[in-house]
């Protein structure tokens, strides 16, 4: 249609007062912290407010990135995304394929797989903190006793992190691939089965395939949840634990950097840019690698 | 860097029957160039019209917190001229934390109870005002007050914080146990620490329970009359790098190594939440022994002697020293109160008002018998109420002895460190890479000493 | 000639039926079989909670720790719900919650009308800067707005707590798409009828959209019901704005040795959870995969 010009400047009017609001807040809250971490990445802040800070340029990047507890927070990152997102992924999808049929008891399997969405951080860490325990838990008695227990451990306590965030996570992972399940067409499978491709091979051939906007939407998803990991390590580790127990994931080090037993800013902005780079990578690599593969129905 | 002459110290030791006094003088010669203190403004207290409030900072939990609940109640009903308003902060890294938050948001109370690890930090943050200036204002006799704990915390022969709720690691452990393995009495050193968790181990009766707590190291160290950083233990000037990878220090780390090593030991963080592991672990009959901080002592007795546990009865004795004979003694620790420079001089009066009060020879003496830090005076000490107390609960006593004895030098006085937090820590992850990593006792102590100087030079560097 | 071998033609079906009907019942076992280990997964851990939270402490210090309670200790919940302060923890993450879940659909409904409805200059240019900020996960601005909230002296506030949240790209993207899926004669017929733009919107876009907008809002609702690191850097030392997840945390600092009080927190604080979870489902899978499905 068209609109006088009178009636077109009301229009840009009107969108400008609708786009304001979250504008604002963005300009405010997203992109001017963002781009202040790259102005901030370049002093060398004091101990305390009030003192001076002092220019260093890209040296301090240079000098963060190359420290060995730099390094650790990298690799302890790193195994913890690789460790949750794939696991948690399969065994939602494992999951969701079970209860995707329309049997007797779905509905109540169904709530039960997804509860674990609606379990806030600070529940999930309490419950499995205690298990966990050495003293009260529950695994001496299943003969897991070592020494030191497992949160205490530098080789376990990552780990078992990482189990208590599968968990967690089981439920938004079962429920994206179940939807993903429901969505598919039912007519393809039908096809397949018919010309005589067992169950294996439909699963494989066919239905993940048909599955990959889901799966690619999961590792997204799954990825993102990953590296937001941040309460369990605080009220399970704690943050003068935390780097010598090899938890101290980048969000947990940037942590430490803000409100730790030595605030440094300078080095939380350094961080907090290493962090988006990482994310970028990653998202950037799912999409090169996965939605290439992803197969669109009737494309 | 202020200049800061050197600390002349003198220990004479009495023994008088029962009890060991010993005094020490310290005389600080007053800095050349820098020092003037700046003014305590007690005339600001009086001008005021109306109750000044303050809030007040604290650290403590369950019973130490009840207790001190107690004493700002009376405080509070016993004049009108300042209320003091509690605000509980649940830990000291907690209260610390705040405080650099508050540098910023403009936050600060009045007053705060901030830990033995913080003090170069306060002074460094310029957002105190040392108690050292409202002492010579108000003529505050500090002569009976035990010489180490005020010695704690004077930097640069100024006192920087007023010590109130101060303690000392102790040795606890079960006294069933003990006889049941056939153990007389509780070791007085290390070794004799070891060979008696061999002798539990194999009678079956638990072992030790050993803390990661690089306070405890600081201890075994300053019993052996061992400094921890230079300059005079940081206390002559800034420190710039450490000095304990000697051969005091190996011998420490390689005990350590061998009564972990050997299954007789198990271990536990000292912050989080397994920081009470090694206690509790008493209670369900793990360990028959540990080492902790006497403020625990209160707590603690509560828990074993609710009758839950029947075959616990809790025993107390002193920190086991590093070596027979021990040439030094162990510091103290615990906490202080600071007065902020942030808040109206009013407030700031009040401050002191209220912490002297808590320092008197009375109220120390109920909060060490409600509590289990010490009495920081002896005319506390020698009060009926404390008298009593500790002849029915001896345990009490361990630590007061503990601190009014042995020599008061910069050793004993303790280290004085800007990133101490962080510092602890590097030592404590450097220990437990001997238990869970394999390292030698002479390689973990070396990579301590480096990662802690590179800690104290990064923030020399900032400052 | 070779001998003849060839298969017989007219083998009776009934083997191959017995056969397929054996493995459909296989397959349903071991389909009930993963079911039930998963639901084990899933149900153990939080019915130990329960239990261990009617647990008398020494009772927890047991090798086995009992798998019912013998002795069940109500007063743990009373006492968590009132030395744990856990009714004021409800509250503020109630208030929290709200007000964030409000304001993010209030700014998304706007910007995504804008988006679907309206034309105006650098439209594309707007909507890829709105799409960028999907980019920019929160975790990596934290830094800068902690020192923004805080000069602001919004630290300990409520609009501390939650203004930095009240825009989300999500929301506009996800509702974008759903407008943009009207019936393009709906816009038509509203403009012959005299609507303006703003009639369009209440009177036409928003009753239309109601499940997505529900969806969002469940969205909304968990993320900032489940958030951490924010309130615990913009707490201060009191319970004023203390939500649920930092009240627990220090629920559990403080009881280090009533581990069966601390629990019985947890338990509080997730059962209305499970409830609205039984209550909401459809919105709730709606809303996670959004964005899933092609």
């Amino acid at each position: 249609m068209i609109l006088t010009p009178k009636a077109r400047r009301k229009n840009w009017g009107l969108a400008a007062l609708f786009l304001f609001p979250s504008l604002f807040i963005f300009g405010v809250f997203t992109f001017y912290p963002f781009f202040e971490n790259f102005r901030l990445a370049m002093f060398q802040t004091p101990p305390y407010p009030g003192l001076p800070s002092k220019y260093i340029g890209f040296s301090q990047y240079a000098s963060i990135l190359s420290s060995s507890e730099f390094m650790q927070s990298l690799l302890s990152t790193l195994f913890f995304v690789l460790l949750v997102v794939p696991t948690g992924l399969l065994l939602g999808l494992a999951l969701a394929v079970a209860a995707h049929k329309a049997l007797r008891g779905m509905a109540i399997f169904r709530v039960i797989f997804s509860s674990t969405v609606v379990t806030s951080v600070a529940v999930g860490a309490l419950i499995f903190g205690t298990l966990m325990n050495p003293i009260v838990g529950f695994l001496p008695w299943l003969g897991i006793n070592p020494n030191p227990p497992l949160l205490q451990s530098p080789t376990w306590a990552l780990p078992s992190i990482a189990a208590m965030a599968i968990w967690q996570f089981l439920g938004l992972s079962f429920i994206v691939m179940l939807a993903g399940l429901q969505s598919l067409p039912d007519d393809v499978l039908e096809a397949s089965r018919v010309d005589g491709a067992g169950a294996w091979t439909t699963f494989w051939r066919v239905t993940v395939p048909m599955l990959s906007p889901t799966i690619f939407f999961g590792l997204v998803v799954g990825t993102i949840y990953a590296f937001q990991t941040f309460g369990q390590i605080d009220i399970l580790i704690g943050s003068q634990n935390a780097s010598q127990l090899h938890v101290n994931v980048l969000l947990y080090y940037i942590y430490q950097s803000i409100q730790g037993t030595n605030p440094d800013p300078g080095q939380a902005a350094v961080l907090s840019i290493v962090l988006f780079v990482i994310i970028l990578i990653f998202t950037l690599l799912q999409l090169r690698f996965v939605e290439r593969r992803v197969h669109y129905a009737g494309k | 860097m202020r200049p800061i002459k050197s600390l002349t110290a003198l220990a004479l030791s009495a023994t008088l029957g029962a009890s060991m006094l010993s005094t020490v003088v310290l005389s600080a010669a007053p800095a050349g160039a820098a020092s003037s203190l700046p003014a305590c403004p007690t005339s600001a207290l009086s001008k005021a019209s109306g109750t000044v409030n303050i809030d007040f900072w604290e650290a403590m939990t369950r019973a130490n917190e009840t207790a001190l609940e107690g004493l700002v109640a009376n405080y509070n009903s016993s004049q009108s001229k300042v209320h003091v308003n509690l605000v509980q902060q649940g830990g000291y890294d907690v209260t610390w934390s705040k405080w650099q938050a508050g540098l910023t948001t403009g936050g600060l109370p009045a007053m705060a109870m901030i830990g033995d690890s913080n003090l170069q930090g306060a002074v460094d943050s310029k957002s105190i005002l040392p108690v050292q200036s409202c002492i010579n204002a108000t003529k505050y006799n500090t002569k009976t007050f035990l010489p180490r704990v005020l010695s704690y915390w004077k930097v640069g022969g100024v006192q920087q914080g007023l010590p109130f709720n101060v303690s000392a690691p102790i040795f606890y452990y079960n006294t069933q146990a003990f006889s049941k393995a056939g153990i007389a009495k509780p070791p007085a050193t290390l070794p004799e620490l070891i060979a008696d968790a061999k002798i539990l181990k194999s009678k079956g009766q638990g072992t030790m329970g050993l803390k990661l707590d690089a306070w405890h190291l600081e201890a075994w160290l300053a019993t052996a009359n061992q400094l921890f950083v230079n300059n005079g233990n940081g206390r002559q000037s800034r420190a710039t790098s450490s000095v304990f990878n000697t051969s005091t220090g190996r011998s420490l780390f390689t005990q350590l190594k061998a009564l972990v090593g050997s299954g007789n030991a198990g271990t536990n963080p000292a912050n989080g939440a397994s920081a009470y592991d090694n206690l509790l672990g008493i209670g369900a009959g793990k360990y028959s022994m540990t080492i902790d901080t006497s403020a625990a002592l209160g707590t603690i007795s509560q828990l074993l002697g609710s009758g839950q546990y029947p075959n616990v009865t809790l025993g107390v004795a002193p920190f086991p020293t590093l070596k027979a004979n021990p040439q030094g003694a162990t510091q103290a620790g615990g906490a202080a109160l600071y007065i902020s420079n942030k808040v109206p001089a009013a407030q700031q009066a009040a401050a002191w008002n209220f912490m002297s009060w808590l320092d008197s020879a009375e109220n120390q003496a109920t909060w060490s018998t409600e509590t289990g830090y010490i009495p920081i005076r002896t005319d506390a000490a020698s009060t009926s109420k404390v008298q009593t107390y500790w002849a029915a609960n001896p345990g009490y006593k361990v630590p007061y002895t503990m601190l009014s004895t042995g020599v008061t030098n910069n050793a004993t006085s303790g280290a004085v460190v800007g990133p101490y937090d962080q510092v602890r820590i590097a030592i404590a992850n450097a220990e437990n890479s001997m238990y869970t990593g394999g390292a030698s006792p002479k390689t973990a102590l070396s990579k301590a000493s480096t990662t802690v100087n590179s800690i104290i030079a990064k923030y020399n560097s900032r400052i | 000639m070779p001998a003849s071998s060839a298969p017989p033609q007219l083998a009776s079906p009934a083997p191959k039926v017995t056969h397929h009907l054996l493995n459909y019942r296989l397959r349903l076992i071991a389909r009930y079989l993963i079911l039930t280990l998963g639901s084990l997964i899933v149900i153990i851990p939080i019915y130990l909670a329960i239990v261990n939270s009617l647990l008398v402490p020494s009772q927890l210090a047991h090798q086995p720790p009992p798998f019912f309670p013998t002795n069940p200790q109500w007063h743990t919940y009373p006492d968590a719900w009132s030395s744990g302060h856990l009714g004021v923890y409800i509250r503020n993450s109630l208030i929290q919650t709200i007000i964030i879940v409000s304001l993010q659909i209030v700014t998304s409904v706007l910007a995504a009308f804008a988006f679907a409805f309206l034309e105006f200059p650098f439209k594309r240019t707007l909507f890829v800067i709105f799409l960028s900020t999907l980019m920019i996960p929160f975790e990596v601005t934290v830094t800068q707005n902690l020192s923004t909230i805080s000069s602001l002296g919004w630290m300990n506030t409520f609009q501390g707590l939650t203004v930095p949240f009240l825009a989300t790209g999500f929301g506009v993207f996800l509702l974008r798409q759903a407008f943009l899926s009207l019936p393009p004669e709906l816009r038509e017929a509203a403009l012959l009828d005299g609507y303006g733009n703003v009639r369009f919107l209440t009177r036409v876009v928003l009753p239309l959209s109601r499940p997505v907008i529900a969806a969002l809002a469940v969205f909304s609702f968990l993320g900032s019901w489940n958030q951490y690191l924010w309130p615990l850097l913009v707490s201060g030392n009191d319970n004023k704005i203390r939500t649920v997840q930092i009240g627990l945390k220090q629920l559990a600092a403080t009881q280090l040795d009533q581990i069966n009080v601390s629990l019985a927190g947890t338990v509080i604080a997730f059962l209305p959870l499970i409830i609205l979870l039984i209550i909401f489902q459809k919105q709730l899978v709606r809303s996670l995969t959004a964005g899933s499905v092609k």
